[in-house]
C-alpha cells in the first residue's frame, strides 16, 4: 500500500497522504436533489437542497467545483477552537493537541476548493500554519532524546508529521539497535547506558499521554 | 547472510584495517615489496576487511584494531563529537566497529560507537529538519556514509513535504496532451 513513489517503500509522498485524507467525511449542504448514491465504499445522501449531509472529502470537492453545494468547515477549523489550540501547545513544551489526523492535508484541500465556505479564511489559515510550525518544533526537540529504548511513542502526531519524520526515525532507530546488540556492546555498560534513560523517564513520560 | 544484498555492507568490508601474518605464506607478495613472493610470519600489513576476517579464523594472521578507534579519536569524540571527522578516517565508521567488535570481542569499541552516534545523530537531525538553506560542504564532510544516507533521508523527506505545501501544480499534465496534430497528408 504504502510508497508507490518512493523506491525504498518506506514513506507515503504527501500527495498520497492527501489522496488517504480524500476518504475523511465532511458536512456539506447541497443545493440540488440527488437520490442516495450507491457507491462501493458507502452509500450517501439522499440530498435534498438545504439539508446538511456527510460525505468523504473527494465528493464533496467534486460537488463544490460543480457549484452544487457548500461545504462546512469542520468543527475544529474555526478561529477560537485553533486558538485555544495553539495556545494549548505553546503552552506545554511536550504534549500535543487532539487535532484530527489529517489536519494538515483537509486543511489545505478546504483552502484550495471551498476558499469562500471558510469564515476567516485567512486568520484560519496563519493559524495553521503557526500550530504547525509549533508542532514540528516540538517534534525536533523531542527527536533529540531518541535512544535505543525508545519503543513506541503514543503522541497525537498527524498522518504528515509522521511522514515527515519516519524516514530519519526509522533509520536511527535501526542504528541505535544494532550498536546496542549484546555482542557489540558490554552488559554493564549496556545498564550504565540504561540508567540516565530511566533517569530520564520523568520529562519522557510527558511527552507520551 | 541477511545483507547479502546491501551495497554498504559490502563496501564496508572493503575498509582496510591492519594485521599481522601469523605464519609464513607462500605464493603472495606485498606490493611495494622486493621480488620474493613469500610473506615471512610477523609482518605487518593492511588488508581489505573481508581478507583480514578470514585470515584471522583460520589463525593465518590477528586483526589489530584499525587507527580510527584509537585513544586519539576517543578522546575526541569525549570531548566533541558532533565535529570529529569520521569520513576521512573511515566512511563505514559504525558498520566496521560492529564487525571488528564481532570479530576481536574488544566491547569497549562498541561502547565508543553507541557514544559517538549518540551525539553525532543530533547534529545531523537538527541541521536535516531545520535549515532549509543549503549547508556548506563542511558539515556533510564530516559524517559517515551511515549519517550521510540518515541526512539525505531526512532532507528529503522534509523538502517533499514543503514542496507540497508551497503548492504547485496538483496534476500534471503528460506534455502529450497538450500537443497538436500534425494534419497528415501535406
Amino acid at each position: 500500500m504504502s510508497g508507490q513513489s518512493d523506491p525504498r517503500g518506506s514513506a507515503f509522498s504527501a500527495a498520497e497522504l492527501e489522496f488517504l485524507a480524500e476518504d475523511e467525511m465532511i458536512e456539506i449542504v447541497p443545493n440540488l436533489r440527488i437520490k442516495p448514491l450507491s457507491l462501493i465504499c458507502g452509500d450517501f445522501g439522499p440530498f435534498q437542497p438545504q439539508i446538511p449531509t456527510q460525505v468523504p472529502i473527494w465528493l464533496a470537492v467534486a460537488l463544490k467545483k460543480r457549484g452544487k453545494c457548500t461545504i462546512r468547515p469542520p468543527d475544529w477549523m474555526s478561529v477560537e477552537k485553533l486558538t485555544q489550540v495553539l495556545e494549548a501547545e505553546r503552552d506545554s513544551a511536550s504534549s500535543f493537541e487532539a487535532l484530527p489526523f489529517h489536519y494538515v492535508e483537509i486543511s489545505r484541500l478546504l483552502f484550495d476548493h471551498a476558499r469562500d465556505d471558510v469564515p476567516e479564511v485567512y486568520m484560519v489559515r496563519s493559524l495553521i500554519e503557526d500550530i504547525k510550525d509549533v508542532r514540528f518544533h516540538k517534534i525536533g526537540t523531542g527527536l533529540e532524546k531518541l535512544s535505543s529504548r525508545t519503543y513506541a511513542m503514543k503522541l497525537n502526531l498527524s498522518a504528515m508529521e509522521v511522514n515527515v519524520i519516519r524516514p530519519f526515525v526509522t533509520g536511527s532507530l535501526e542504528t541505535f539497535y544494532e550498536l546496542t546488540a549484546p555482542e557489540i556492546i558490554q552488559e554493564s555498560q549496556r545498564e550504565e547506558y540504561r540508567r540516565p534513560q530511566t533517569a530520564d523517564r520523568g520529562p519522557r513520560r510527558e511527552l507520551r499521554r | 547472510m541477511a545483507k547479502y544484498y546491501d551495497i554498504d555492507d559490502i563496501l564496508a568490508d572493503e575498509e582496510l584495517v591492519p594485521a599481522v601474518f601469523l605464519e609464513a605464506v607462500n605464493g603472495v607478495g606485498l606490493l611495494q615489496s622486493n621480488e620474493t613472493n613469500r610473506i615471512e610470519p610477523r609482518s605487518k600489513v593492511e588488508l581489505p576487511f573481508w581478507l583480514a576476517s578470514e585470515l584471522h579464523l583460520r589463525q593465518a594472521a590477528s586483526v589489530n584494531v584499525p587507527p580510527c578507534y584509537n585513544k586519539k579519536t576517543r578522546e575526541e569524540i569525549g570531548a566533541d563529537g558532533a565535529h570529529v571527522d569520521l569520513r576521512s578516517r573511515c566512511s563505514y565508521f559504525y558498520q566496521l566497529g560492529c564487525k571488528i567488535v564481532q570479530l576481536i570481542g574488544d566491547k569497549t569499541i562498541g561502547s565508543l560507537l553507541l557514544v559517538a552516534f549518540q551525539i553525532r545523530y543530533k547534529e545531523v537531525l537538527i541541521k536535516a529538519h531545520t535549515s532549509a538553506s543549503i549547508l556548506g560542504p563542511k558539515f556533510l564532510s564530516l559524517l559517515t556514509k551511515e549519517e550521510t544516507k540518515l541526512y539525505d533521508a531526512a532532507k528529503s523527506s522534509t523538502a517533499a513535504f514543503k514542496s507540497w505545501r508551497m503548492g504547485g501544480p496538483r496534476f500534471q499534465k503528460a506534455s502529450v496532451l497538450g500537443r497538436k496534430r500534425k494534419p497528415i497528408g501535406e
